[in-house]
């Protein structure tokens, strides 16, 4: 049989907490072992243990990341969504299932292929059959993709790092399975699993570990936090690298970690911390920016830096917690009452996440205001692949913090909140050191920092937060662009839709369009952006929310004649995005 | 001549800018006891951190220590940003100023997550039983049956804050009276030389809204029902304890972390500050009789305090050097390999 190297997707429906993440990374790390190209989403309820989660993998040698558009291989053993899960079916998917499961599997239009799983575990260990029963299905598609027994030893290892028992249990039962499907089922499998040379460099981790490392190396001085799918892990990261990599000399810790009471004092805490001084952040989600809203406009108005990195998931209100989105980014932008603008940083790889991670210290210290790093629980806690991560490659900026009297004396009419320099950044003096001491407030006040109800104060001192913010736009991260000569169909996209647009740019071209593509990485967006939308036809913005929130953000603040060429293409629906799904609304804006 | 204290500075150094509040506030007697125990106290003022969320009391960090640093805040929430401060520099002394709105209504929670974690610091809440910004509404500390100069009489129970902080072992709590000028000198003194959350509700009558008889915080009403504890007296740890005159009654003396010393004489009955439950019963039979009880109430030293368990480096983490806080690069790389070797 003529084989399908390396281009499928294998779904596999099961319930939460019944071990399967184990046996599903094992897939995904075994495949990656062969240097196969290969990325993984997990698709999981807001639930500990019972409710229905499935895993995607998804292999191609044309580097797509994007969940398949459709299943190429079904792994069901899950009664609760069997029905739905079969239905839901095209004709010739390869269907693995759990004989055990007692449920019927009628589609005759597809290979199905039967093991008992369980009852093949209990031979291992009665107690341990429902967790071992996973290990089956690997070794199915071991067999039938052809997945190479080193890879698979060297998954299980990594997977069970140092429990002996639980590795040669495990691998026994892929072996066991193995047999088993290659007595009863046969070759029967269209697709194949082949290796390819690896970089030896590369690794798989998730976002949010990533974030976590950059803050590390950004001099993260005090992290307060409050759990909260799915930014948690961030925190925990954090945690857990502070012990390896930010003790002194004497065993002492140089980043303090609170567990606050909730998102507004995890914000409060951020605040105080880069009043003093200090470099201070919280991770949290979209609920808990909108908590943190009251203090975000004091950040602004007060020009404290802090940095907030917001794991977007599906909203409103609590929405679908485990799910992901692009939810957050005009609430982000804006967020707080009155008028206000703020730094939003936008990583769309692993490798960004770190940069962004320490970057976003030094933009909040220069700028003296808010920063927020975007992430989403696809990038945030699903894993993807980097060669390594790049030390910074600047200085801390420390931003214009006046710290000896000399200093104080050589800048002329020294006043907290007056632009001697004309970028809109005054100097600040920290609490302890008795230099130009001030009431910090959040009221009205002078360039001296003094209260102040003055009409001409005020709207000086507003028209300077405007300035300030604003110069910032060209020093952010440049989009990253990837330009064709015919200049027709451009689009903007940001973020995690990043491990979809190669496979979305591909899907368009097929249809004979000339597609440029652009990738914020930070707003206020740069110049960059704008000269980008100058030089094409046409321009569809693209996200992963329902109202196209960049696309809003575009239309207020581009000139009026560029306005005209701006489409369209918001869609969410929880899941990480598809990109045929995409590619036919893009096609459908531009020639509809 | 002009009085100097231990740091040979004047009393002028440690005042503030001039209040805009009501004539007659029972904050600016507050204000004014705060530059007093601070000077008296030796405390650089360029040390000292002041803190405070919205409201009348609130804003008074306007009014003294024009030469300490100082952040007013959002409504509330005074303690976490007091928490983030502290944690890169432990070596600032706070002192805050709270009022009841702020702190037993939209504060409540900070307040108490403060306390649980020991926070170091002096938090003064200036309670006077009304919103007076917003122009009189009850606050929630008001007691049962007490009225404010308009209106009819507020109808529900009190929340007593230091009944509170002492369940939640807050390591200092007090009560006094902003009428009582030698008695609150004392004991915020006695709070700035404790280490961890020391908490002082001073009851400080509100002069436009609720100064009339039929109010429970009016100055004639707390100066008729003030159930004084004990007689306090605060020896600072550069007057050598052996030079103070030894007064005729009984008293107890206090032991506070820098050394200084805040002696108890008795007025009527023992209390035992160490005594959470004896605390507890003074605050309740006081309640019980429609009087305010005042003094230390609760006293529990030697607390680990919110940064102590947290095993920080020495230096105040806002001072330490790039070279201290940005790992090696060769670091990086032995982080980059144990993934590969994952």
């Amino acid at each position: 049989m003529d084989k399908i190297i390396n281009d499928f997707t294998i779904n596999v429906a099961t319930a939460n907490g019944t071990g399967s993440q184990s046996a599903n990374l094992i897939i995904l790390h075994s495949l990656f072992e062969m240097g196969v190209p290969v990325s993984g989403k997990n698709l999981f309820p807001s639930n500990i243990s019972g409710l229905p989660t499935w895993f995607i993998i998804r292999a191609s040698d044309r580097g797509y990341q994007a969940p398949g558009d459709e299943t190429n291989i079904q792994i069901m053993m899950n009664k609760d969504t069997w029905e739905k899960d079969l239905a839901s079916l095209d004709s010739g998917t390869i269907i693995i299932y759990n004989e055990d499961a007692k449920l019927p599997v009628d589609r005759d239009d597809c290979t199905c292929l039967g093991m008992p799983m369980t009852s093949m575990a209990r031979g291992i260990s009665p107690k341990m059959a429902r967790l071992m029963a996973n290990m089956y299905y690997v070794g199915g598609i071991a067999h039938l993709l052809g997945i190479e027994e080193d890879a698979i030893s060297s998954a299980v290892e990594q997977q069970f790092r140092g429990k002996e028992n639980a590795i040669s249990m495990n691998l026994q039962a892929i072996s066991e399975a193995r047999s088993y499907a290659s007595e009863n089922w046969g070759d029967v499998c269209k697709f194949a699993a082949v290796s390819r040379d690896k970089s030896s460099d590369t690794f798989l981790i998730e976002g949010n570990e990533a974030v976590a490392l950059g803050c590390i190396y950004g001099g993260i001085n005090m992290l307060s936090w409050y759990p909260i799918t799915p930014s948690s892990s961030v925190a925990e990261s954090i945690i857990n690298w502070i012990p390896k990599l930010r003790e002194d000399g004497d065993g002492g810790s140089t980043c303090a970690v609170v567990q606050a009471e909730d998102e507004l004092a995890a914000a409060g805490m951020v605040l105080g911390a880069g009043w003093a001084g200090g470099r201070g952040m919280t991770c949290t989600s979209g609920p808990g920016i909108s908590l943190m809203s009251e203090f975000i406009g004091l950040f602004y108005f007060a020009e404290v830096p802090g940095v907030i990195w917001d794991i977007n998931r599906t909203g409103p209100s609590t929405g679908l917690p485990t799910r992901t989105q692009q939810g957050d980014l005009s609430m982000c932008y804006e967020a707080s009452h009155g008028d206000t603008q703020h730094i939003v940083l936008i990583p769309g790889t692993v490798d960004e996440c770190f940069e962004f991670g320490w970057r976003a210290f030094d933009y909040a210290e220069r700028f003296q205001t808010l920063v927020f790093g975007f992430g989403d629980l696809d990038l945030g806690m699903n894993r993807w692949s980097t060669s390594g991560f790049e030390y910074p490659s600047q200085d801390m900026d420390r931003g214009k913090v006046i710290r000896t009297q000399e200093e104080m004396d050589s800048i002329p009419n020294f006043g907290r909140y007056r632009d001697v320099d004309g970028d809109g950044i005054a100097h600040r003096t920290l609490p302890g050191s008795g230099l130009a001491p001030i009431l910090y407030r959040g009221t009205g006040h002078d360039e001296d920092g003094i209260y102040s109800e003055d009409p001409q104060v005020y709207y000086e001192a507003m028209q300077r937060l405007k300035r300030k913010i604003d110069g910032s736009r060209d020093i952010l991260p440049a989009p990253v662009i990837r330009e064709e000569d015919e200049g027709e169909v451009g689009i903007i996209f940001y973020g995690s839709m990043e491990n979809s647009i190669v496979e979305i740019d591909d899907l368009l071209e097929e249809r004979g369009m000339s597609v440029s593509t652009c990738r914020v990485r930070a707003l206020p967006y740069h110049s960059e952006v704008e000269q980008f939308i100058e030089r094409h036809d046409r321009v569809v913005v693209m996200e992963i929310n329902r109202d196209g929130q960049l696309y809003g953000i575009l239309r207020k603040e581009l000139p009026t004649h560029l306005i005209s060429k701006l489409f369209s293409v918001a869609y969410s629906d929880g899941l990480p995005p598809k990109a045929r799904e995409y590619a036919n609304r893009v096609i459908e804006v531009l020639e509809g | 001549m002009v009085k100097l204290n231990v740091l040979n500075l004047e009393k002028s150094e440690y005042k503030g800018g001039k209040s805009s509040l009501c004539p007659g506030c029972g904050h600016d007697q507050i204000s004014n006891i705060i530059i007093q125990a601070a000077w008296e106290n030796g405390i650089k003022p360029e040390g000292i951190a002041k803190m405070s969320g919205i409201g009348c009391s609130s804003k008074t960090p306007a009014y003294f220590l024009a030469k300490s640093h100082g952040f007013n805040t959002v409504h509330g929430r005074m303690p976490s940003v007091t928490t983030g401060a502290n944690m890169v520099n432990k070596d600032l002394s706070f002192i805050a100023v709270s009022g009841d709105g702020d702190t037993a209504s939209i504060g409540i929670g900070q307040f108490i997550h403060a306390i649980r974690r020991n926070l170091d610091m002096v938090y003064i809440i200036e309670n006077n039983g009304v919103y007076g910004l917003t122009k009189g509404q009850y606050s929630a500390t008001v007691e049962k049956g007490s009225k404010k100069k308009k209106g009819t009489a507020n109808e529900q129970a009190p929340i007593d804050l230091c009944a509170m902080a002492v369940n939640l072992g807050c390591t200092f709590v007090a009560r006094s009276f902003s009428g009582s000028k030698k008695q609150l000198t004392a004991l915020l003194r006695a709070a700035m030389s404790h280490r961890g959350m020391a908490i002082i509700d001073v009851i400080s009558p509100c002069v436009t809204f609720a100064n009339n008889d039929e109010s429970y915080r009016s100055y004639n009403y707390v100066k008729t029902n003030d159930e004084v504890l004990h007689i306090v007296d605060y020896i600072p740890h550069f007057s050598p304890l052996s030079e103070v005159e030894v007064p005729e009654g009984e008293f107890s003396d206090i032991s506070l972390f820098d050394g200084s010393t805040l002696r108890l004489e008795t007025v009527s009955d023992d209390h035992d500050p160490r005594d959470a439950v004896a605390a507890l019963r003074a605050i309740h039979e006081a309640t019980q009789e429609g009087r305010h009880v005042t003094g230390l109430l609760y006293y529990n030293p030697d607390q680990p305090t919110a940064t102590d368990t947290l095993g920080l480096s020495d230096t105040p983490l806002m001072g330490l050097s790039e070279a201290e806080l940005r790992p090696s690069a060769e670091s990086l790389k032995e982080v980059n390999a144990g993934f590969r070797a994952r």
